[in-house]
Parts: C-alpha cells; sequence; structure tokens
C-alpha cells in the first residue's frame, strides 16, 4: 500500500490510475462506516464515499501536503459533500479548496493545523478526560443534536455544551503548542 | 481591516461543521468565516479531529462492483458544473463593502422597521422558526431593550454598535441566549448587522412591543 499523500500526487501529476485505485480501496469502505455513523442508509452512504473519491479524483491538484494530511482533505472533501446532500441546496462556495488553500492574510495561527497528520490528534484526543472525549465522539461520529447526547448521557444541555466547548479549546491549545515546537 | 474581537461560539462552528444549522445560520457562519482567519483555525482543527476518527473507523465493506465503478467513472468527461448566476445586488445594497457571502446571497426587499431602521430578510425556505435578516440603523440610535427566546447571534458588516458587554466593529459577532436582553448603542456611523434568530425576540419597553409588530422580528 502506497503512502496516501503520494497516491494523491501520483493522481495530480500523471492521472495514475493504479494510485487510485489504491487510494479508492483504503478510504471507501472507511468513508462509506463514518457516514453510516452520521445516519445514511448503507446505500447512501456508499455513494457517498463513490462521490467523495470521485473528487479526490478530479481535484488532486488542489492537494497541498504541507497544508493537510490526505485523510484530513478526504474527510473534509467527503463532508462538503455530506452537508450539501443534508441542506439540497448549492453552497456559495465549495470549501475544500478555500478552507485549505493559502491564507492571504497570513495570520500566525493559520498554518499550524493542516500539517499535524490525523495520528497526532488521535494522540492529541488521549490527553482529554472520557467524559470530553465521549462528547466529542459523539459529536462527530454520530448525527445527534446537543440536545440528543445530553439525553443519551443523562447530562444536562449546558454540561454537554460546556464540556464540548472545553475539550474543543484544549485541544486547539495542544495543536498550536505542537506545531509551535516544530516550526521552531 | 481591524482585527475580530468577539468570534462565534465553538459549538456552533461545530454544529456549521456538523450540517446543523439552518441556512440562515450557516450564511452568518460562512461570513464571519470570510472574516476571520482564527475561526477558519477552528474548522480546519475539526477536519484534523474527523480526519483521525476516520482513520480509527472499522471499515464497511463496499458493493462487489464498487471499484469497478470508481474506475470507470473517472473515464467519463466531468459534466460542466451549473453557471452559478449570483442574484442582482439590491439597490438598497449597492455601494455597501459587502462580504462575498452576503454578496452571494439573496434578500427580499427592504422595509422599514421603525423611523432609522430597516430590515431585508433572507430569501430562504422557511426553516422551522429561524428568521435570518439584515439591519440597518441610523448613526446615534439606541435601540430599545429586549429579550431572547432563543439564540440570537449578530454579525456586525459596517458601522459599529455596543452594548453593556462591549464594542462590536466589522467581523465581531455577538450571540444572545435565551434570557439575555440588552439595548445596544450605535454608535456615529449608520450599522448594518446580518442577524440569524432561532426565535422571535421579545420587546420590554412598551415602545419595544409597540415597534414589534411593524418590525415582523
Ligand atoms: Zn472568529
Amino acid at each position: 500500500m502506497g503512502v496516501p499523500e503520494a497516491l494523491i500526487l501520483r493522481i495530480a501529476e500523471g492521472r495514475d490510475r493504479a494510485a487510485y485505485a489504491q487510494l479508492f480501496s483504503q478510504y471507501a469502505p472507511k468513508l462509506k462506516a463514518f457516514m453510516m455513523g452520521r445516519g445514511l442508509t448503507a446505500i447512501e452512504a456508499e455513494d457517498l464515499a463513490q462521490d467523495a473519491l470521485l473528487n479526490v479524483w478530479r481535484k488532486a491538484s488542489y492537494f497541498d501536503p504541507s497544508k493537510a494530511s490526505a485523510t484530513t482533505w478526504i474527510y473534509s472533501i467527503a463532508r462538503n459533500l455530506h452537508i450539501d446532500g443534508v441542506r439540497k441546496q448549492k453552497r456559495a462556495q465549495t470549501l475544500p479548496e478555500d478552507l485549505w488553500a493559502p491564507e492571504p492574510e497570513q495570520a500566525p495561527d493559520t498554518h499550524l493545523i493542516g500539517v499535524q497528520d490525523a495520528k497526532t490528534i488521535g494522540v492529541l484526543m488521549q490527553t482529554l478526560s472520557p467524559e470530553q472525549r465521549e462528547v466529542v465522539r459523539l459529536s462527530f461520529f454520530e448525527d445527534l443534536s446537543h440536545g440528543d447526547i445530553a439525553q443519551a448521557l443523562s447530562i444536562p444541555l449546558g454540561t454537554v455544551k460546556s464540556r464540548l466547548r472545553l475539550a474543543l479549546l484544549r485541544l486547539r491549545a495542544a495543536f498550536e503548542t505542537r506545531a509551535e515546537s516544530k516550526s521552531v | 481591516m481591524t482585527s475580530i474581537n468577539h468570534h462565534l461560539d465553538e459549538v456552533i462552528l461545530l454544529d456549521y461543521h456538523r450540517g446543523r444549522l439552518n441556512a440562515g445560520q450557516s450564511l452568518l457562519v460562512e461570513t464571519h468565516l470570510e472574516m476571520c482567519p482564527h475561526c477558519r483555525t477552528s474548522l480546519r482543527l475539526f477536519d484534523a479531529i474527523g480526519a483521525s476518527m476516520l482513520e480509527e473507523v472499522v471499515p464497511v465493506d463496499m458493493a462487489e462492483d464498487a471499484l469497478e465503478l470508481a474506475l470507470a467513472r473517472i473515464e467519463r468527461p466531468e459534466e460542466a458544473p451549473e453557471p452559478r448566476v449570483a442574484p442582482e445586488l439590491p439597490a438598497y445594497l449597492k455601494g455597501i463593502d459587502l462580504p462575498e457571502s452576503v454578496r452571494a446571497a439573496a434578500f427580499k426587499p427592504r422595509y422599514w422597521g421603525a423611523p432609522g431602521v430597516w430590515m431585508a430578510h433572507l430569501d430562504a425556505p422557511k426553516d422551522g422558526r429561524g428568521l435570518t435578516y439584515l439591519m440597518h440603523v441610523k448613526g446615534g440610535m439606541q435601540m430599545p431593550v429586549h429579550d431572547h427566546q432563543g439564540l440570537e447571534m449578530t454579525l456586525v458588516l459596517t458601522g459599529c454598535f455596543s452594548d453593556d458587554r462591549g464594542a462590536y466593529h466589522p467581523g465581531d459577532c455577538v450571540s444572545c441566549e435565551a434570557g439575555d436582553h440588552h439595548s445596544p448603542l450605535i454608535a456615529a456611523d449608520d450599522c448594518l448587522c446580518l442577524i440569524a434568530a432561532n426565535a422571535p425576540i421579545a420587546p420590554r419597553t412598551l415602545l419595544g412591543k409597540l415597534l414589534q409588530p411593524f418590525a415582523r422580528i
């Protein structure tokens, strides 16, 4: 199996079909599973995985491994397709290129996050308390409102939100510290 | 551009990321993101968190012919994207320096809610009790004290206003939860805001009550 970043670059540079087949086999089953968690049926999730990878093929030249890991980029494409489907309306702008495009203003905190690979975040997630980790997981994995999450965990809605807020702030701080120590 | 001091709540940003906001709330979030590198970084963080979960998810087998289909689809020519026709900018917005996200959205004709105050609703399908509108207030006005029944987010587009919690400049966001009440004061210049409310506001003063039927907010 090739490193996914290299596979996307091979697609971008040479329209490499073998690289695409590898990338598809690596990511489609995961995207399908993830989207079923977000409340899609198996058929809808399969279609979305197909569409997401088709977009990867078409947009491969926009991929910049110094900005985002392959998994982060592919996730952001699938997320946008999912939201488009949910909203059933054309978005004013398509985000993957925009959000991961170079920042015009060069604010100090803008480039730090994307280059971290998803495994690093997995490690940072372990620094959260089990309660914080649970609300983050439920928010990303499941198609639940914060009210539903509160009910599922039998805790007040305010607690769900404050836990989530703390967890996200903590992850962001950890991220920025890591990125700074790396770039110095 | 002056730097932004009042950001969107991380929980709202996450709901945007998850696709759980209505069209008006999403427009407000997108407009703030356009103006705010700090919150764009949060969105990237969410992508990275989502990606870490994607890595550890237990895969579900695709259909048997999935790869074959995928390889066939990439050989087909890409349909040209539907040309996006930007809505004609209403006359009342011409000449105002507006973020792209607002320019790309469609607003209904404006109407006067009170002397010196006009409003224009977002032209979007009705979405529960949510209501999204532009509000333009003449400089120097004091808005009536009002309560909030649900979440109301206000994004300053031009001008400036202040309340007992601080001053808000272009790009700044102020969120009011149910039970909050405030009485914003508009600075010398005219102020244009984008407001996304979950529920109607409840004016506390008699004047506010009198205004409400006219203002339709
Ligand atoms: Zn912000």
